[in-house]
């Protein structure tokens, strides 16, 4: 039976084929509404999602073993994330944790040590800290402000919560003997900003993204964090990155 | 010549960017100064190398021949990444 989710404040329409996707939309379901996008999928749509998951999954040394169910996870997450655009959203490749109220974004490639910082974060701040969205978040930009938004579609040990949050910074995380942090400016930020972000396949939303990728680099702060995986490297990020420095 | 429609612009008070959609083999971004991404907006319609030279020496004050190897050079980095429709 059909059923609706929101995610960055849009709702979407899913008619299942399997049972898994419903109970990993939990927590994102809401009531039927008037104005939503439909992003059922079809068995030939969830079937040709296959490679590109074997693909990503032997990059990041995962199993490559996928049942239709989760295919069909990844299938209506790709079809959200080519729909949303359109809406001011997009779809962005980081560890998303919030600390009073305002999110804070690290970003790198897959096993560069992402969910290990936030992770520190999380331990430093205990209660003030929350998990926005440990792998995938969603981007709004609105009224050129930049907010991070949970979505189901949150990592491997699913952490991240319902929220629509401020974004403060988005940090740019390599791994360092010791732990330094650099302010650095759109055009450093931007190359890799753009790989860690999800590319619609029409040209149009493409533009439309460059756009909200600018949005987003006009709005927050962008860091250059080296880091080891010390307690220590969560205060030099946090000291910098709160205070704009 | 033109720029493939695949290639598609950005440009703020920063920077004007440029990437590839689809399945393009150029998976990366261009980040051009003020006078590259003039020359890449003129080629979003068709246009040749020295309508694109005439166009800067009207908007920029330089020489001509500097004029001429700058779009030159930016012209065959855009053909580099297969950006171009000949």
């Amino acid at each position: 039976m059909a059923f609706f989710i929101k995610t960055a404040g849009q709702a979407f329409r899913i008619e299942p084929n399997h049972d898994n996707i419903r109970r990993y939309c939990e927590g994102y379901i809401c009531e039927p509404c008037d104005d939503f996008c439909d992003v059922s999928v079809t068995p030939e749509e969830i079937e040709a999602e296959r490679q590109g998951a074997i693909d990503a999954a032997v990059a990041e040394h995962r199993s490559t073993e996928f049942s239709k169910g989760q295919l069909e996870i990844l299938t209506v997450h790709r079809k959200i994330a080519e729909f949303m655009p359109g809406v001011g959203v997009f779809l962005f490749h980081g560890s998303a944790v919030a600390v009073d109220g305002e999110a804070y974004i690290f970003t790198a490639k897959s096993g560069t040590g992402k969910s290990t910082h936030s992770a520190l974060w999380r331990r430093k701040f205990g209660g003030r800290a929350v998990m926005v969205n440990d792998d995938k978040p969603f981007i709004m930009i609105k009224d050129g402000k930049a907010y991070a938004c949970g979505s189901p579609w949150n990592g491997k040990h699913r952490s991240g919560s319902n929220v629509i949050l401020p974004i403060k910074s988005v940090c740019l995380l390599c791994r360092g003997d010791t732990n330094e942090i650099y302010k650095i400016n759109s055009r450093d930020a931007l190359p890799t900003l753009f790989e860690q972000t999800y590319r619609p396949s029409s040209p149009d939303k493409l533009a439309r993204t460059l756009g909200l990728l600018h949005g987003l680099t006009d709005s927050v702060g962008l860091y250059r964090l080296f880091c080891n995986m010390s307690p220590e490297a969560a205060d030099v990020s946090y000291e910098a990155m709160k205070e704009g420095l | 010549m033109k720029l493939k429609k695949e290639f598609v612009t950005h440009q703020n008070d920063n920077e004007h960017v440029t990437v590839a959609a689809g399945n393009t083999e150029f998976t990366g971004m261009l980040l051009s100064n003020e006078t590259a991404g003039f020359i890449i907006e003129h080629l979003k319609s068709e246009t040749t190398e020295d309508k694109i030279v005439d166009q800067m020496f009207e908007e920029y004050e330089a020489p001509r021949e500097v004029i001429a190897a700058d779009v030159h050079r930016i012209i065959e980095k855009l053909r580099s990444v297969g950006a171009i429709e000949e």
